[in-house]
């Protein structure tokens, strides 16, 4: 016997159009097996994703689907949770599409503590449209919209989500497949919304201009750029400097998912209790 | 757990038509199983190939790290694998040194 | 029919449609002159076990509002002009999903933040076309308190029907206007619901998209066995994207054909005093729909006073258009009146539909009402 994704593939969308050795295959896998391991019926999940290589990710997975417009699947699926809070819902983006175009979906879903599991695979590029500058490209890097050096500064898409009251934030990458599937179980389990940084390769649209050509020179610069949370904790701020923590960033199982409080809402519009207030709540303001 | 079976007594195989050629299963086995192959009617001019089938170690690398859901690897329960040899490492390391393919005449 | 009385306003009247409507989702922002749709909604909603919810910006809240008509629940969204500018993508996507939703558009003066808390009919023509490519706008405009009502709960069923998003057009004069409504009873609603159409056969002979040449697809509610694919790219009968020439021309076609060859399913008109017209000379038929349609009324009955053989047409369908009847009438009336509160945004189509070029217009767009004197006055002066 060996683990069967194709029971959770759409086989006739088979191979991907993803380029040769991207990571988004390898997430994809560590995803399948995540949900496996959960036991989560194919029915009761609905995946929602953007626009770029990322937002094919929806089309192979042999669940409820849908590919969004850019940007905007966090709000997509907020439609879709709200309406059914007893199902599972994964969103998947790109950087480009969950933190410049969707930001704001992104800090308003995270705000809310809705228990969607956000996975945003970050290739520090825009990669289907070939090579412009993101907001997690490093500086200095070649992009074709600044050929000659991108001076934007880049963004942390988990001190982001940690600061906009995501409950559970975690940064993982393509080289570490089986913490992949651990953090996927981990914050799919979390009732809130789960936030995933997943570093991963474009050695075609990043790489190829920026002396990482194949899939495996592009792997090794992520892991010369990443150490785990644990180790990142225990350095000065100096060597902290141009490096980004692993691991199970924030855990919060405290504060209430959103589905959970709406019903309160229910509640006090069906007459079974009354107005909240102030005191129904421990973290006000 | 949602599970295919496996070839009678094979620790590893793959799906041509999925691979792609990216080398990365090559690059991450430790023990000299697997290696690219030329193939012209490949994308990549490339295809991946079982060199060296019971040398696995059945750490399953390989399979974690394939973006396309081509290559398997059979359950530790039902398998024996390989215990991971000199010869392996040093057959692994001289297809990692040339560009993920065994070398022409390698051990002869 | 049997009716009922309600006191109520335009707003809350729309809110409480979509509830009797069976809607049991909403996702809005707050918007002059429309926010009371979601203020009463959020109340309305809860107490039947459904979710209002407001997002982070106007594109978040069509955006949650497709997303549960993509699960399967009836679903709405309000704003005002600026509102449907920034909502525009998420409309167009929910054509090309086929996925039925309603917005009600209140709309206020404009281009760009104009006149926030001042009427307007200034939407109409974005309202054809909010969104990139072909497909046809469905879009009906409520005329008067009770329309408000009406309007929104013919717009679910419509929605449901053709399987597209469905504008209904209000504006600020009737959304704050508050006053006695008469409105069908509950029961008389629930029995006009027709619900969108689903697939029972097994799941792997699911075609959501494999429809009939005029057909609309049929989407089954999410979570309940027929897993497919919703995408905004081209796609094939199953859903999933394709670049298939044949496909994709089909496809689009089907967008148009869906709507166009079954305008009679959609087309609703009113005409006021024009039964006794007979193409003598010196009648006035006047063209006006929405708020200004009450001023046109009241107007005819000034100018009837006085002599003058006037009527009223007006849309309640305005998209697709009322073509052929539209057409008739404009044609065998020698002096037509085109009033809006914007310039000439239907009126081209009156002259589109009838191929005339000489119709007179009474047009105003700063921010207030046409008066019924206005329209008697302009009637004296041209006619």
């Amino acid at each position: 016997m060996a683990f069967n994704y194709d029971n959770y593939l759409r086989l006739e969308k088979m191979p991907t159009l993803w380029c040769w050795g991207c990571g988004d295959g390898v997430i994809l896998k560590a995803f399948i097996r995540a949900v496996d391991k959960l036991g989560w019926n194919k029915d009761d999940v609905c995946v929602v994703s953007g626009i770029g290589c990322s937002g094919r990710f929806s089309s192979y997975v042999d669940f409820n689907t849908i590919h969004t417009t850019h940007g905007r699947t966090v709000a997509f699926a907020t439609g879709v949770k709200l309406a059914n809070p007893d199902k599972h819902v994964v969103c998947v983006a790109g950087d480009g599409d969950a933190l410049a175009i969707g930001g704001n979906h992104t800090i308003h879903g995270c705000r809310r503590n809705i228990d969607i599991n956000f996975i945003v695979i970050n290739n520090f590029i825009y990669g289907l449209t070939n090579s412009q500058t993101s907001p997690t490209t490093p500086q200095g890097m070649w992009t074709v919209s600044q050929k000659a050096g991108n001076i934007d500064p880049t963004f942390d898409a988990c001190k982001l989500a940690i600061a906009a009251g995501a409950t559970f934030v975690a940064r993982e990458k393509v080289t570490e497949p089986r913490k992949l599937e651990k953090v996927f179980v981990e914050g799919f389990k979390h009732r809130g919304f789960s936030f995933f940084d997943i570093l991963s390769n474009c050695h075609i649209n990043l790489g190829r201009k920026n002396k990482m050509q194949s899939a495996m020179e592009n792997l090794s610069w992520i892991d010369s750029i990443t150490v785990s949370k644990k180790k990142y904790d225990e350095m000065t701020p100096d060597e902290q400097l141009n490096l980004l923590a692993t691991g199970i960033l924030k855990q919060d199982t405290e504060a209430r998912e959103y589905c959970d409080m709406y019903e309160d809402i229910k509640a006090v519009q069906q007459g079974k209790r009354g107005l909240l207030t102030q005191d129904d709540f421990k973290k006000k303001i | 757990m949602s599970k295919m079976v496996a070839p009678e007594n094979t620790p590893v195989w793959v799906n041509e038509s999925r691979c792609k050629a990216c080398d990365m299963c090559v690059e991450v086995c430790p023990a000299g199983v697997l290696s690219m192959r030329s193939e012209p009617s490949s994308t990549l001019g490339a295809m991946i190939s079982i060199i060296s089938l019971h040398a696995c170690i059945g750490c399953n690398e390989c399979e974690l790290v394939c973006p396309d859901f081509a290559i398997h690897v059979a359950d530790k329960s039902e398998y024996k694998f390989a215990k991971l040899t000199d010869e392996a490492k040093v057959r692994a390391e001289a297809i990692a040194n040339n560009n993920y393919r065994l070398p022409e005449n390698y051990g002869k | 029919m049997e009716l009922r009385e309600i006191i109520s306003t335009g707003n809350d009247l729309a809110a409480i449609a979509a509830v009797d409507a069976g809607c049991e989702f909403f996702g809005g922002y707050p918007i002059t002159p429309s926010s009371e749709i979601m203020h009463t909604i959020s109340d309305l909603l809860p107490e039947m076990g459904g979710a209002a919810i407001q997002m982070e910006d106007e594109i978040a809240g069509i955006a949650a509002a497709v997303g549960a008509a993509m699960s399967g629940v009836r679903s709405l969204t309000a704003t005002s002009g600026p509102g449907v500018s920034l909502k525009a993508e998420n409309l167009g996507l929910a054509q090309m999903t086929e996925v039925p939703l309603v917005l009600v558009n209140v709309m206020r003066g404009g281009p760009s933040t104009g006149l926030p808390t001042r009427v307007s009919q200034g939407d109409v023509r974005q309202a054809r076309n909010p969104s990139h490519g072909d497909y046809r706008s469905i879009t009906l405009c409520a005329g008067n308190l009770a329309e408000c009502y009406t309007e929104v709960v013919r717009a679910f069923n419509l929605a449901d029907r053709f399987m597209q998003p469905v504008i209904v057009l209000t504006d600020e004069t009737i959304g704050h206007m508050h006053g006695k409504a008469m409105i069908p009873t509950l029961e008389e609603v629930k029995k006009g619901i027709v619900p969108r159409k689903s697939f029972d056969g097994a799941p792997e002979d699911y075609r959501p998209y494999g429809v009939g040449a005029d057909e609309a697809a049929v989407l089954n509610p999410m979570f309940k066995g027929y897993r497919y694919h919703f995408t905004g790219l081209h796609h094939d009968a199953k859903g999933f994207p394709t670049e298939e020439i044949e496909t994709c021309r089909k496809l689009i076609q089907r967008l148009e054909d869906k709507v166009m060859m079954h305008t009679d399913e959609i087309e609703l008109n009113e005409e006021f005093m024009l039964d006794d017209f007979d193409g003598s000379e010196g009648e006035v038929l006047i063209v006006a729909y929405g708020s200004v349609s009450l001023a046109a009324k009241e107007a005819i009955r000034h100018l009837r006073a006085e002599g003058i053989k006037a009527g009223l047409f007006r849309p309640i369908t305005l998209w697709p258009s009322p073509a052929k009847r539209m057409g008739e009438l404009v044609k065998a009336t020698k002096n037509v009146l085109c009033v809006e509160l914007n310039i000439r945004q239907y009126t081209e189509e009156v002259e589109r539909v009838s191929g005339r070029l000489d119709l007179e217009g009474l047009y105003k767009v700063n921010g207030r009402a046409i008066s019924p004197y206005e329209i008697v006055n302009k009637v004296k002066e041209v006619f």
